[in-house]
């Protein structure tokens, strides 16, 4: 019984010893990217850049933000070597277990990357819930500038920042695998946040003259007109054909793209006031149910049917003309369908005309009318994505008005039509 | 061989879904994808449904021969040469299962989160509890595998429903695959990932009788299908077709695409527990049915002493493949493959020439209470 025992504490012992064995490492031995950046460097070569945490109080960089993070950059073949090869610069292990976002520079992009991607897919540190973007500068501008004005914790930053995806639809949320997975598919096509930095002149108090009437101006990255206390900014989406960027869509597109495909969550969305054109209408919009999707072909034409069925709150109006009235309410619901109805078209011809590329993945609808993937993979419906006849039925319902159920307008102003 | 214990209808059912289950663990699911595409999770249950048949005959030969385990039938139908010689070659094949599972695990495990640990430390440490459990006999696997079935089910449901959101049902057309024919080839050799079934004939006088027997057998057949066909039809919605046939491991991928919030993500954790578990109760049934039918193909009373042998053996199988293409082209393609040949067609004709030579079991009084 001695004997059996000792053998057993033994076995204990030495099982605590091998625990991890060779593949342990002490949290401190190692640095943990949260931002890697990939731009063109000479030749074929990448230029590889990663952001990581130091262990120490951050430092003042700019005035408004703060930086407790390293940015460094080196010149590479691939990421995998790259990530080596920084261990000749960086006293602890670069580790990618931590990785929140990967971001492409969009001159990288429109080459196309998925050479670069498919190491990470079989990379076991690389994680598939990272997020994916494309810098329309260099990415390591953007990730010099990947700073926090908040809090010192830069992780959390990126977190909420990307999570901000969800509350807003101006971006995309693409995580890498519905990018890599969407790269590959046949039903469709990949995207990609669009971001980049932001050098903060744009905006000219008193001097901006933008009408009314064109209130989702076509902005990319780093023309929001604001000032701030971060340069970096996330403006739309990247729109991939194969693992090529083709182009973008600005963030209100990215709004009726996220309508389409049913990740839209809730916005506030601006129209102009119909019956008094120098006011506008904010309104809290969301999808009343999820759109319905349907396709059949039509002599060799595919028709796509969309039904989307929005719903609203008001969140003001300017013009304090009684749309809450159950008379004019149904004014109020075809204005907004009307501006609704004309952009979401525009974005989609986009996609058809100019991008060619099926982001909605429309293509799962017609895999149905053919028996085998053979016949589907032959048929490659993202050669036909352009030819698609596309049929929008959009049903909008203001369901509430905020506090107020009845506008008043300010006395000694003039009346509206 | 002595007496293995006697054990409740829910622990016997458990040792067969266990094991059976387990290999939607490694790769077997994106193994599945790469063969028949969107078909995938309706070919499963086509195997399901030709092992069901293969269980009946089973069945009928059992109940030809009331009292009797598998080897003992064989012995008596085809005498006792050839018959020690099936008995000789199940317990190999069942060496061989273990051995090729274990592998399989290391492989994968070294893949995703050890890749530089020796593969021997791996061997020896998962071989001693294989040895403990199986020292302990058929009564502590079994009970053990209940504990266990319990915690998969929990695990996988719980991978399987947090994924939910990344899934998309409509990556599941086209319907038929890469074709009927393919499907229908496929779903009848992979007949051969469910007939682990065959261990209920091999331990029978431990599972209460031919009643539960058919009952065991047919509960847990009808299990793994629905857990292998659900499992399929999530995995081809999250990843399609095209990405589902490129991972190591569909189940691990699932668990590292999950990403509810910025407070709930990373769970993988649930998956590791949940699969190192599962494997080593797969090994060790694999580990011990192979034991036990040595002992009963060659009258050994006590299994014991070839524990050590036996767990020799069972280091170098392991050890022998040179790389993780082997494993699965070669090592798993036998084993959930073409294994039925052995394991299915072996009592099949063993039941026809029963049939031919009207041989049959006697029926005593204590089999018949």
């Amino acid at each position: 019984m001695k004997r059996k025992l000792s053998l057993l504490i033994i076995l204990l012992i030495l099982f605590s010893l091998f625990s991890g064995c060779k593949d342990s490492t002490e949290i401190d031995e190692n640095v943990y990217t949260i931002v890697i950046g990939l731009d063109k460097g000479s030749n074929d070569n990448i230029v590889l850049t990663i952001q990581y945490p130091q262990f120490k109080s951050s430092s003042k960089v700019t005035s408004g933000s703060s930086s407790n993070t390293s940015v460094d950059s080196i010149e590479t073949s691939s990421i995998l070597s790259g990530i080596d090869e920084f261990n000749m610069a960086i006293s602890r292990n670069v580790s990618l277990k931590h990785t929140k976002l990967i971001v492409f520079s969009e001159e990288l992009a429109r080459e196309g990357i998925g050479k670069y991607l498919a190491p990470l897919a079989r990379f076991r540190e690389a994680r598939r819930s990272m997020f994916v973007a494309v810098s329309n500068g260099k990415a390591v501008d953007f990730i010099n500038e990947n700073r926090s004005s908040i809090s010192e914790n830069i992780t959390k930053s990126v977190e909420l920042m990307l999570s901000q995806a969800k509350g807003t639809s101006y971006f995309p949320f693409i995580i890498f695998h519905t990018f890599y997975k969407n790269m590959l598919s046949p039903y469709g096509e990949t995207i990609a946040m669009y971001i980049g930095v932001n050098n903060l002149s744009g905006l000219a108090i008193g001097k901006a003259d933008i009408p009314h009437s064109a209130l989702e101006t076509d902005i990319k990255p780093g023309e929001l007109p604001r000032t701030g206390g971060v340069k970096r900014e996330y403006v739309g989406t990247a729109v991939f054909r194969g693992d090529k960027m083709v182009g973008y869509l600005n963030p209100y597109e990215t709004r009726y793209m996220s309508m389409i495909t049913g990740s839209f969550e809730k916005a506030l969305l601006t129209i102009v006031d119909k019956k008094s054109p120098g006011d506008v209408i904010p309104l809290d919009v969301r999808l009343g149910r999820k759109p319905k999707i349907s396709g059949f072909f039509n002599k060799g034409t595919p028709i796509i049917n969309i039904k989307l069925n929005m719903e609203a709150d008001i969140g003001a109006i300017q013009s304090r003309i009684n749309y809450e009235d159950p008379g004019m309410i149904e004014d109020l619901n075809n204005q907004i369908k009307t501006y609704l109805e004309t952009e979401i078209k525009k974005m989609l011809t986009k996609t058809q005309e100019e991008f060619k590329s099926d982001v909605f993945e429309f293509g799962t609808i017609f895999a149905a009318y053919f028996g085998t993937i053979q016949e589907f993979e032959g048929y490659d419906w993202l050669k036909h994505y352009p030819d698609a006849k596309i049929n929008l039925d959009l049903t909008v319902s203001i369901r509430r008005t905020g506090l107020i159920i009845h506008s008043f307008p300010v006395l000694g102003t003039p009346k509206t039509k | 061989m002595n007496n293995e214990g006697k054990f409740g209808l829910i622990e016997t059912i458990s040792i067969v879904t266990i094991v059976i289950v387990s290999k939607i663990l490694f790769t077997s699911e994106s193994v599945v994808v790469d063969f028949v595409g969107t078909a995938a999770w309706y070919m499963t249950l086509l195997s399901c449904f030709t092992s069901i048949i293969f269980f009946l005959i089973l069945y009928i030969l059992m109940k030809r021969f009331p009292g009797k385990n598998l080897i003992e039938i064989f012995q008596l139908v085809t005498g006792k040469i050839v018959g020690k010689l099936l008995g000789f070659l199940f317990a190999l094949y069942f060496l061989y299962y273990a051995g090729s599972n274990l592998r399989e695990f290391i492989e994968m495990i070294k893949a995703y989160s050890y890749p530089y640990t020796a593969t021997s430390l791996f061997l020896v440490t998962f071989i001693i509890v294989t040895l403990l459990l199986s020292y302990k006999g058929l009564e502590n696997i079994a009970r053990i595998s209940y504990i266990t079935l319990i915690i998969f089910i929990i695990g996988i449901s719980t991978i399987l429903l947090l994924a939910l959101p990344n899934a998309n049902f409509l990556y599941l057309r086209p319907y038929l695959g890469y074709g009927v024919k393919s499907t229908l080839y496929y779903g009848l050799l992979r007949s051969s990932s469910y007939d682990e079934i065959i261990i209920l004939a091999l331990i029978i006088k431990s599972v209460h009788g031919l009643k539960n027997f058919k009952i065991a057998g047919l509960i847990s057949l009808g299990i793994a299908g629905l857990v292998s066909s659900i499992s399929l039809v999530i995995y081809l919605a999250i990843f399609q077709h095209d990405m589902g046939a490129e991972n190591l491991s569909g189940m691990f991928q699932i668990s590292r695409t999950i990403y509810f919030n910025i407070y709930f993500q990373r769970l993988e954790s649930i998956f590791l527990f949940t699969w190192v578990i599962t494997s080593l109760v797969t090994v060790s049934i694999g580990f011990y049915v192979s034991i036990s039918t040595y002992c009963k193909t060659f009258n050994i009373a006590d299994h014991r002493p070839l524990l050590l042998p036996f767990s020799f053996l069972m280091y170098i199988i392991a050890l022998k493949p040179k790389d993780i293409s082997e494993i699965i082209y070669t090592n798993m393609a036998i084993v959930r493959e073409y294994s039925g040949m052995l394991l299915y067609l072996v009592p099949t004709l063993v039941l026809i020439i029963a049939f031919i030579t009207n041989k049959r079991g006697v029926v005593n009084n204590e089999e018949k209470a």
